[in-house]
């Protein structure tokens, strides 16, 4: 009986969050429409007390603040889908700034720290979790404020250390001043010596870093699109995280005139794809940043089956008609 | 007939799967009296599977033949069955009904695999073992970094940063790298629950390859050494427990036969056999090792999380805002919310529940804010639960001196949490006032992703470069 009436409490309680959050949702919707932003008093246009009446001045009064937040909210949600990559200030809450040395007043300055967000829209025309990268200011021994990567949101399989020594190098320093700094430091050296150093750039920086991400993702969804095309359902649209998960449970693909088994990406980075057919044959292909099939290997019980790698990588090479190559290789073969 | 065991000749292959360890052999019966009913069930179904029965044959009534003493098999508990089907229908009849292990182990031991338990089964046994129970073993993760600084002259791809491992070859090179002194049986086994790939192996110092050794020594578990590779990123995570490189060059003068340098000969092949022609790799040190692989893979792993802990977990948890498709503004929505979007029922009802709870023990508002802007979701949301946590203070206890960090001069101060999960813990403290959330420095809340760090005036010092 009274877990009877504890699981009803607890499902009304779900219902009541449900519907609050939904509440909160359709209102601000409703607040950052064009419609209400249109029909509204600008706020920092002062309105003449003559001209309205008090009561509707009142709930404008209380209704401001909102339409205000909700104002920047979608300005910034404009920026964000227009531009992809844009920069925002956040503030190490750390009481040692970011470096730990120094005085107090370069420890303030230090706390403070430039973020770089990166949006990347996905197949299903919704965003997938911002990428971040929070840049440092530190002052090098030449005086120069450079520009570090001081925390950062990105995938180990794109190496920031590496985009980091390419686009923002710190100047050359001398022998015993190198002694002091750290372990990313000494790996500099050799590199140094082969080369002048190149100028911080962080606008290469950040657009080398949105291509990456970018074609990761396209990767990704081209990969989504050839599995749909073969049949597998698309599963919940909401869930960014694992769209292969089925792959690893050991799922086949439903069957096709092509008789291919499975289709999965090797691992995260969706670079390499694996292949697999009813007799048994496998085969893996290359996925070029720009959606080209860049290298395929099909092996069977008697070798390597290069009609078929040859009609991977045939044609227009894109990956999006690659099935259709393999459907007309397959007919014409039987 | 003749014997195999009348020729014995020292060869650099490794053991082999199928070599049997007999099943009367007491540390059989306690490495499998380790699982849990059902696990061992499993793990019998998939040896009786289609495709593996091959490897694991069982005992079945023809093999009796052979047997001399037909009185001792009459005696026996568990007859053997007339095929491969029966044997499975003996098992299934143990799944449908409830029992202890104990029936099952008999079964396994005394009955159908009762001429003995190959090294892959055992093998099999303790990989099930290690995923049912996930903190049994510490883990250290190592990164691979690159030997020569050629990288550099390829700018043109930066996600190419980590090498492919391919199982086999990588097996066959690492095989090759030890074997003259080093014999050992592989395992490869991809984890369940994780994206993780595991190695399992057993070094033994016998040249031979049916050593005449007491089957204990193939059972010692501190002759296993097992290797995780996490799914796209640089870094392995070992169980070898001795993280010191510079005790490689000891090895050289003297070969030692004990489990300890065996285990270091393995460890120091692990990056030979990643390495291939212009692409040599080393494996350096993190200054993290925990029980939970759970831990590690979001410290050192694929994922967001790995150079954005503490305060900056907002971030790698995105909670920060939405998508920009999303009209709420950010300071109206819960964390929570952001985190579990996609997934919505249960998990969404949990987190909420929790911060009711958090709001009943009346924390203040501004410690509360302070403690959140110190730890963002780490601790709470997120966790990567270390187990023990070890820090080196090497400010003078004075509190004057302002200068670089010098070693030996100074008296230094070394802290050692041990927990469940000691991140987790500071913040509990920090919610109740004890730690002061605003002015701790930042290697409490976990930010820098590392169980062993040197701090000086607040913040990691990395000296150390290996």
């Amino acid at each position: 009986m009274e877990s009877d009436l504890d699981s009803d409490i607890s499902s009304i309680r779900a219902e009541i969050r449900a519907l609050q959050s939904r509440k909160r949702f359709l209102s601000s919707s409703l607040l950052s429409s064009d419609a209400l932003q249109k029909h509204l008093p600008n706020p920092s246009i002062p309105i003449p007390p003559s001209s309205l009446e008090s009561q509707s001045q009142s709930q404008l009064a209380e209704a401001s603040p909102l339409v205000q937040s909700a104002n920047t909210h979608s300005e910034s949600n404009h920026h964000r889908i227009a531009f992809s990559t844009t920069a925002f200030p956040f503030t190490d809450p750390s009481p040692y700034g970011s470096s730990g040395r120094g005085k107090d007043s370069e420890k303030e300055h230090e706390k403070n720290l430039l973020g770089v967000r990166i949006d990347v829209c996905a197949r299903n025309g919704r965003f997938v979790r911002p990428f971040y990268v929070l840049l440092k200011r530190v002052t090098g021994h030449d005086g120069q404020r450079r520009l570090r990567i001081h925390r950062h949101t990105i995938p180990a399989f794109i190496s920031m250390q590496k985009l980091e020594r390419i686009y923002l190098p710190t100047p050359s320093q001398t022998a015993d001043q190198e002694q002091g700094e750290g372990a990313e430091e000494e790996e500099l050296k050799p590199w140094k010596k082969k080369r002048p150093t190149r100028k911080p750039d962080l606008h290469a920086f950040v657009r080398t870093l949105r291509r990456e991400l970018v074609s990761w993702q396209k990767r990704h969804d081209a990969i989504g699109l050839l599995r749909e095309k073969l049949g597998v359902r698309n599963q919940d649209p909401d869930s960014e995280q694992d769209v292969f998960s089925d792959v690893k449970d050991g799922g086949w693909l439903p069957i096709n005139s092509m008789g291919l088994a499975s289709l999965s990406p090797t691992a995260l980075e969706a670079r390499y794809v694996r292949l697999e057919w009813e007799d048994g044959r496998v085969g893996r292909f290359k996925l070029s940043n720009t959606g080209m099939v860049e290298r395929a290997v099909v092996i069977g019980d008697q070798g390597r089956d290069k009609m078929l790698e040859a009609a991977m990588t045939g044609g227009d090479g894109r990956v999006e008609s690659m099935l259709d190559r393999l459907e007309q290789y397959t007919t014409s073969q039987s | 007939m003749a014997r195999s065991k009348s020729i014995r000749a020292p060869t650099t292959a490794s053991l082999p799967s199928t070599l049997y360890i007999p099943s009367t052999s007491p540390s059989v019966s306690k490495s499998f009296n380790k699982l849990s009913r059902q696990a061992l069930l499993d793990l019998v179904f998939q040896w009786l599977d289609d495709n593996n029965v091959e490897s694991f044959p069982p005992y079945l009534e023809r093999d009796q033949v052979e047997n001399t003493d037909p009185d001792d098999e009459e005696t026996s508990p568990y007859p053997a069955e007339q095929t491969i089907d029966d044997v499975r229908n003996a098992y299934q009849d143990l799944q449908d009904r409830k029992g202890g292990k104990r029936e099952v182990i008999d079964r396994v031991l005394e009955g159908d695999w009762r001429h003995g338990i190959t090294l892959r089964q055992l093998a099999m046994v303790d990989i099930c073992y290690m995923e049912d129970h996930p903190a049994s073993l510490r883990w250290t993760a190592l990164e691979l970094a690159r030997l020569d600084g050629v990288e550099d002259t390829q700018t043109d791809d930066v996600s190419v940063c980590l090498p492919r491992i391919h199982a086999s070859t990588f097996l066959k090179n690492l095989q090759q790298l030890i074997a003259p002194l080093v014999k050992a049986h592989y395992h490869l086994a991809r984890s369940n629950s994780l994206p993780l790939t595991f190695l399992r192996i057993l070094v033994t110092n016998s040249p031979y390859q049916h050593p005449r050794q007491q089957p204990e020594v193939l059972m010692d578990s501190s002759r296993v050494i097992y290797i995780a590779f996490p799914d796209s990123c640089p870094y392995i995570y070992t169980s070898i427990s001795s993280a010191g490189s510079k005790t490689s060059t000891s090895a050289t003068t003297a070969v030692g036969t004990d489990t300890r340098s065996l285990q270091r000969i393995v460890r120091d092949a692990i990056p030979k056999a990643l390495s291939r022609p212009q692409e040599r790799y080393t494996l350096k040190a993190t200054s993290l090792s925990a029980k939970s692989l759970q831990a590690l893979l979001s410290l050192r792993g694929p994922s967001r999380s790995n150079a954005a802990n503490g305060a900056f977990s907002i971030f790698a948890d995105a909670v920060v805002e939405g998508s920009p498709l999303d009209p709420r503004p950010a300071n109206t929505v819960l964390p929570g919310e952001y985190m579990n979007r996609r997934e919505d029922g249960k998990e969404n009802e949990r987190t909420e529940d929790g911060d009711t709870k958090n709001a009943d023990t009346h924390i203040p508002k501004k410690r509360k804010l302070a403690v959140h802007s110190r730890f963002g979701t780490s601790g709470s949301l997120s966790s990567a639960p270390l187990d023990r946590f070890d820090v080196r203070i090497l400010d003078s206890p004075s509190g004057r001196d302002n200068q670089e960090p010098s070693e030996d001069s100074q008296p230094t101060l070394s802290l050692t949490f041990a927990g469940n999960d000691v991140i987790s813990g500071i913040r509990k403290l920090a919610e109740l006032g004890i730690v002061d959330a605003e002015r701790m420095p930042s290697w409490m809340t976990g930010e820098e992703g590392v169980s062993v760090a040197v701090v000086h005036q607040g913040k990691r010092v990395t000296k150390d470069s290996g």
